[in-house]
């Protein structure tokens, strides 16, 4: 047995997410999923760097099948995806989880002094999964900025122009996919099977899954 | 820890197998049924595009030394029309009290309303342009629309065809433009009479427009474009 499995077993027994975290969890991993496919459908109408002659995505990565689809799926999941967002918002400051679930200057200070291995992975995990919330609120905004630019113009404004607005939200798929593969590394390496399982589908699917012998 | 984990590695590598299978098949799966998902949101998008759009409220403008003179892309679906300036006419018909017909010049003595505005494409490209005409506003004050009008289809001479609601062609940026920056609209952007807002996607914008007709229900036919799967309201 390695050290992540015995600190496992050694965890209490409930499902370490509540519920709904994992609903919203889900949600999210669904909702974006499809935002950046039919996003990438989107953006291979007219490529932001290169335009038609630019490099175009391919197939597998894309969802939609023509510019018509990917809009209709885009514009279909945006609303899930942001009225899931803003839910999981008022959920994290009605529980007052916003207080102690997310990177804090304890985190800081371990990453900075402790020599537990443990801690400092932990403290990356939460410093990764913080930063992905303003990620996904600038994609929303960056996204109404060009759904909407005749009723919002500050916001292309703001940013420095069309162009500008375009590359930092077509900039939401890189960060993403960077994060989901940081996300998952740091959460095996922080809590094992039983922290991923217990975000997924543990008390869900399966009852009771760690009791111990 | 300088071990790797074994357990942590295969169960990553599980959920990047779980994650790249249900990408895969969700994103087939929702390709084929992208217009079932289309037609079951859309009405309330455009519920929520409706709400959002103030129909007096002006678009903030650009400055002249702001234009993108090279940034607008020509998109015709059936090539460029053949049309003389000397024998062009516009009609104005449907649910009106007094349809009429003009010719360029009647046009052209008419208010001129410029602007500078952002060109915004369905495929994500925008460009800032100035276009000066005669607005829409304008236009129907000429023909006086019946009560019942509430749609607006745009006939152009390449055969495109397209529908507006009433209160997007009332906008005081509405018009129909035979100017764009500061020169002549030229025959590739849709002259003589083209239309031209801040507020509609470019493919609400038709080019060479020879008959504007006013209607109280909107009909099987919406658009070109829009018979093709796209959006109908489109708006901005």
């Amino acid at each position: 047995m390695t050290n992540a499995t015995n600190w496992a077993n050694n965890l209490p027994r409930k499902p370490l997410q509540s519920f709904p975290t994992k609903l919203f969890h889900w949600i999210n991993v669904a909702s974006l999923a499809v935002m950046m496919m039919s996003g990438l459908q989107i953006y291979n109408a007219n490529p932001v760097f290169g335009g038609r002659s630019g490099w175009h995505i391919l197939w597998p990565f894309t969802m939609g099948g023509w510019l018509a689809g990917g809009r209709h799926l885009h514009f279909a999941a945006m609303n899930v995806f942001a009225l899931n967002l803003l839910a999981y918002g008022v959920y994290v400051i009605a529980t007052r989880r916003w207080r102690h679930r997310f990177v804090g200057q304890n985190d800081l200070n371990a990453l900075n002094q402790s020599r537990n291995p443990k801690r400092r992975v932990y403290a990356w995990h939460r410093i990764a999964y913080t930063a992905i919330i303003p990620i996904l609120l600038g994609a929303i905004v960056t996204g109404i900025g060009m759904y909407k630019p005749a009723q919002f113009p500050w916001i292309a404004e703001a940013l420095g122009g069309w162009f500008a607005l375009r590359v930092m939200h077509l900039m939401t798929v890189p960060a993403v996919v960077g994060f989901a593969i940081m996300h998952s590394i740091l959460a095996l390496k922080a809590g094992g099977d039983r922290l991923v399982e217990s975000m997924l589908w543990d008390g869900i699917l399966t009852e009771e899954p760690y009791d111990q012998p | 820890m300088t071990n790797p984990n074994p357990v942590s590695r295969r169960s990553l590598l599980r959920l990047a197998g779980y994650s790249a299978g249900s990408l895969l098949v969700g994103g087939a799966g929702l390709t084929l049924l992208e217009s079932v998902v289309g037609q079951a949101t859309e009405p309330l998008n455009q519920r929520v595009e409706e709400w959002l759009f103030r129909p007096q409220t002006l678009v903030p403008e650009f400055s002249p030394d702001e234009i993108e003179p090279n940034a607008l892309i020509v998109n015709s679906f059936r090539g460029t029309p053949v049309l003389d300036p000397a024998t062009f006419q516009l009609t104005i018909d449907g649910e009106v009290e007094r349809p009429v017909t003009l010719d360029l010049r009647a046009i052209q003595t008419m208010p001129m309303t410029s602007m500078i505005i952002r060109h915004v494409c369905v495929e994500g490209w925008a460009a800032i342009v100035q276009w000066g005409g005669v607005s829409l506003r304008s236009l129907l004050a000429l023909v006086q629309p019946k009560p019942e009008a509430r749609y607006v289809y745009f006939y152009s001479a390449d055969g495109y065809y397209d529908s507006w609601d009433m209160a997007s062609v009332v906008h005081p940026q509405t018009i129909l433009a035979y100017e764009k920056n500061g020169t002549p609209l030229p025959i590739e952007n849709g002259a003589p009479l083209r239309l031209a807002s801040p507020i509609k996607l470019g493919y609400k914008q038709s080019k060479w427009v020879t008959r504007i007709s006013l209607t109280s229900t909107l009909m099987a036919q919406r658009g070109y474009w829009e018979d093709l799967g796209y959006e109908w309201f489109a708006g901005l």
